[in-house]
């Protein structure tokens, strides 16, 4: 096939031109399914925007057990640091291979924020707004889906697995909605089609011309929008394949850890290499309000090889200069520890972590006092975490939207992208 | 003689009878005339050629749609096509108005209006069948606008208490709400600062708040049922302590007395100082207060002289059936946002008023209006014409979906349906529940097509089941290409045109055994946008 697809026979160029100037790329990525798919994609990918790969620590990670530990402290708890690559940063025991990328981390430890509880921390670190403003704002994924994906491509523009973001693609609309798989990365509800290759490939021909006759005379916006949606949902079914992982899982589980979480990395990894500008990975269980040593342990080890795994394996590709790696939950965990061995949501003194994407690596932004209760300097908000992710992805962080009749921005006025951690 | 008198008399009533019969006739066609001369007006100013007058079947799908929130069967598009009677339209107008279907359609339309999607109170409100039970009664009563909205603020009806249970404890979210679905009027952002370019302050804001702040929710469980009643409560003030960005922690603010939007404050008597708030029992209810603000509120708002009021419902209604408000977004209403009709306007809630908030009767005017059946045909690409040159093209709500999917497809046939399966599931409402990005533009998205593509919920109505369309098809022994004629009118309400009749007969002669080729080619229709949207 032609690398190069001239707009398939059916496939109204106009729509197809739509698509490109919505992205503003101008690079229309052909992918007409199968592996051959991935090469040319990557290549192209080169050439486009920046993406994402969200790493979400559903319920909330400890700062303290992870990347700000406080040994020797009544705060410390029972794990011990180690050294990491980059002077001056210690990390947990159980991230080790974390430790030896760590001149690739940017951890903010001065995180500040405002929403303390799941629902509400889950749709504020996604959106950066509070989530009783009741304005629909779309989550990050849907905003870089919008400004740097390309609506042309084969693949959705904003992916997720596991247990992610609540807000959706708010007054961004559906053509930026996320496009959910499975945990273990297998595709969600309603992509297997029940008709065979062939059946299928007649019945959308009549489609077309039915379409093709109505379109004749029938020139309203609503019209082609159906049309083209529909292509790119028949696109994406022959393009799937991309979302089988099951060849390269082999080979690659000795880097990513065999986990769900892992292959939702490998597969995170495949995907912005195909394109894809945005892919949220979700771990779950960390809200240990009750034995939080055991859960973190736990969690660690499966972190530890698949965090590691994936920034490696974006850098061994060329990948990570332009892909940024957020980790991140909805809230931290409290410095004390309560009479269960938990902690509890915290939201005064927290830790983020960014890598790739043009952030300059091997840096500590921000830090807290001896016990971990307060941030000492520098203190982060949403919308200051937001502007420095939207600024490195190229994305003005104030670009200017409209929900009903009210005009919105992409991050609150007054926030601020962190200049020193971009480089 | 006596007999000559009685008879001038009785002639003499029937004569001032038919008098105001004819002016009221007079009146009312004006109202519809009146729309096309507006319309028309603009058109020459701007050098618009309008769309022609939509075909016959055109128009039935779209008053069918509009009214009844269905498109009609195959026996009522055989009907109304083959029908030579030149004020057909008019009729047929007439009938769907007075059907059991009508009121139940603007019941979910209104629903929508009311709530939205996504409603506050999310528990309680998620499930409305017995609101929506109640609303549908409301405009088969013929309940005037003025009374419903009447009721929707008291909440004191049993049904009507939803309304009010989504804003529960949040009275900023119901003076937000009220003030744009009633008024047209956006205060959202005055609750954080004054309005950046509109009139409205924080103090507008809160003064309105004032009247939601004593209403209080009161919830009783019998079994796993949960019922609500809107109480008032006889003291409570809304406390305001500046702008959202001066708040400091610890600062209390100072009461501020209720004031109707753009109106007075509150003329109420003071409350007593030692006024006691029985403490809400389980299982009883709250006694009515002296004095109710909510009752005050609901006075104000659906007055005739309500500054808002009729404007806000006349435009709204307009934009229902004309797809864009004469003054647009619909709930913005405010000096920057000038009305593209202003005389319309103004005529159509004027007369609105006089006619006692009857919405069936505006409904009526602007379906009979030769605007609203312009063909939905033509070179212009927007999907609301600016200057309602051409007709709307809107994407069918999820009700109408699982309603116009049930009768094109003859589902339904031979059982009667529960009313709950009429309405749409959690896939359909998760599927096409809001198919616009909110500023009222379409966006196809993945997730509805994959739906369509591939989901039992919708090849459903697809496969062959004894009675249904495909099975019709199927056991019919007319000729393919009159079988196609049949399936276009039946799904699409249109005969097909010869190119699509022989393209179909192909496909369906492509298999020996035509069930599937039958089930694919229903399909086809069901997905395409000719369906997908009214137009």
């Amino acid at each position: 096939m032609n690398p190069i697809c001239r707009v398939g026979e059916h496939l109204s160029r106009r729509a197809f031109l739509k698509g490109a100037a919505v992205t503003g790329s101008g690079l229309i990525l052909p992918n007409w399914g199968g592996l051959a798919h991935a090469k040319s994609a990557a290549e192209g990918a080169t050439k486009a925007k920046k993406r994402c790969i969200l790493l979400w620590m559903n319920g909330g990670a400890s700062q303290i057990d992870t990347f700000d530990m406080k040994p020797g402290r009544p705060t410390g708890g029972p794990f011990r640091p180690i050294q990491s690559k980059v002077t001056g940063l210690q990390v947990c025991e159980y991230l080790p291979k974390v430790a030896a990328v760590a001149d690739k981390l940017a951890v903010i430890r001065s995180m500040q924020t405002h929403s303390p509880d799941h629902p509400d921390g889950i749709y504020h670190m996604h959106t950066c707004y509070k989530m009783s403003e009741r304005t629909p704002h779309p989550e990050l994924g849907a905003v870089i889906a919008k400004f740097n994906g390309d609506q042309a491509s084969d693949l959705p523009t904003f992916v997720r697995m596991g247990s992610c973001g609540n807000a959706g693609s708010g007054y961004l609309g559906p053509a930026h909605e996320p496009f959910g798989l499975g945990r273990d990365g297998k595709l969600g509800s309603f992509s297997t089609p029940y008709l065979a290759d062939d059946a299928e490939k007649k019945r959308a021909e009549l489609f077309r011309f039915v379409e093709s006759e109505f379109a004749a005379d029938h020139k309203a916006e609503p019209f082609e929008s159906h049309r083209t949606a529909k292509e790119r949902a028949w696109r994406l079914l022959r393009a799937k394949t991309v979302f089988d992982i099951s060849k390269e899982w082999p080979a690659a589980k000795e880097r990513y850890g065999d986990s769900e979480f892992g292959r939702g990395c490998l597969m995170a990894r495949k995907l912005v290499e195909a394109g894809v500008p945005f892919v949220e990975v979700g771990q779950e269980n960390y809200d240990s309000h009750a034995d939080n040593f055991v859960c973190h342990k736990a969690n660690m080890q499966l972190l530890d090889p698949a965090y590691s795994g994936l920034l490696t394996d974006l850098a061994e590709r060329g990948l990570l200069q332009d892909t940024l790696v957020v980790w991140m939950g909805e809230v931290g965990r409290t410095p004390g520890i309560n009479n269960r061995a938990g902690r509890d949501h915290f939201i005064r003194a927290w830790t983020i972590v960014l890598a790739g994407g043009g952030v300059k690596g091997g840096q500590i932004y921000g830090s807290t006092d001896a016990d971990g209760k307060d941030v000492k300097e520098n203190p982060v908000s949403e919308g200051d975490l937001f502007a420095t992710i939207y600024k490195a992805l190229g994305i003005n962080h104030r670009a200017k939207h409209l929900s009903g009749v009210r005009p919105v921005w992409l991050t609150p006025e007054g926030s601020q992208p962190l200049q020193e951690l971009l480089g | 003689m006596r007999r000559v008198r009685t008879l001038a008399i009785a002639t003499g009533i029937l004569a001032s009878l038919l008098c105001e019969l004819r002016q009221a006739r007079a009146a009312e066609d004006t109202v519809r005339q009146f729309i096309d001369t507006e319309l028309k007006a603009g058109w020459q100013k701007k050098g618009i050629t309008p769309a022609p007058r939509s075909p016959d079947a055109e128009f039935l799908r779209r008053v069918y749609l509009d009214l009844v929130g269905t498109v009609p069967t195959y026996d009522e598009t055989v009907a109304f096509l083959s029908d030579k009677e030149p004020k057909k339209r008019e009729k047929l107008i007439d009938k769907l108005l007075a059907e059991p279907r009508f009121a139940r359609h603007q019941a979910d339309v209104w629903d929508l209006v009311l709530f939205g999607r996504h409603p506050g109170n999310i528990d309680a409100t998620r499930k409305r069948d017995g609101f929506k039970v109640w609303l549908t009664k409301q405009f088969a009563d013929g309940v005037a606008y003025d009374q419903l909205v009447r009721e929707l603020l008291q909440g004191e009806q049993p049904g009507s208490e939803l309304f009010q249970v989504q804003f529960r404890n949040q009275p900023e979210e119901a003076t937000i709400a009220v003030s744009r679905i009633f008024l047209g009027t956006q205060l959202g952002c005055a609750k954080c600062h004054d309005h950046p370019y509109d009139k409205w302050t924080q103090k507008d804001f809160y003064g309105m708040a004032g009247f939601f702040v004593r209403i209080v929710v009161e919830e009783a469980t019998a079994g796993n049922v949960k019922t609500y009643t809107i109480a008032e409560k006889a003291s409570g003030e809304v406390l305001f302590s500046g702008a959202a960005k001066d708040q400091q922690p610890g600062k209390k603010g100072e009461p501020v007395k209720p004031r109707f939007l753009g109106g007075t404050d509150l003329a109420e008597p003071p409350t007593p100082k030692d006024v006691k708030e029985p403490a809400p029992k389980a299982g009883t209810k709250l006694p009515k207060p002296p004095f109710s603000r909510k009752q005050k509120l609901a006075d104000w708002v659906t007055s005739t002289d309500n500054p808002f009021f009729a404007k806000a419902v006349a435009n709204r209604v307009w934009a229902q059936f004309m797809g864009r408000g004469i003054v647009h977004p619909i709930d913005d209403f405010q000096s920057e946002n000038v009305p593209s009709h202003p005389a319309l306007l103004t005529a159509l809630a004027e007369r609105l008023t006089a006619k006692k908030f009857d919405l069936k009767w505006l409904i009526r005017e602007i379906v009979n209006s030769e605007a609203y059946q312009l063909a939905g045909s033509g070179a212009v690409t927007d999907a609301l014409p600016k200057s309602f040159e051409r007709a709307r093209v809107r994407p069918l709500i999820a009700e109408e979906i699982v309603l116009s999917l049930r009768t094109a497809t003859a589902f339904d046939l031979g059982s009667k349906p529960d009313e709950k399966s009429l309405n749409p599931d959690d896939y359909f409402l998760r599927h096409f529940g809001e198919p616009t990005n909110g500023q009222g533009d379409f966006q196809g998205s993945l997730s509805e097509h994959l739906f369509w593509n591939n989901a039992e919920q919708v090849r459903v109505f697809a496969r062959r089941k004894k009675g249904n369309l495909t099975d019709q098809l199927l056991t019919s022994t007319d000729p393919w290409e009159k079988r196609v004629d049949r399936l276009f009118l039946t799904l699409l309400n249109r005969p097909a045109k010869p190119n699509e009749i022989a393209k179909f007969v192909e496909f369906l002669k492509s298999d020996p055994k035509p069930d599937a080729r039958v089930e694919d080619a229903v399909w086809v229709l069901l997905t395409s946008s000719e369906f997908r949207f009214n137009h």
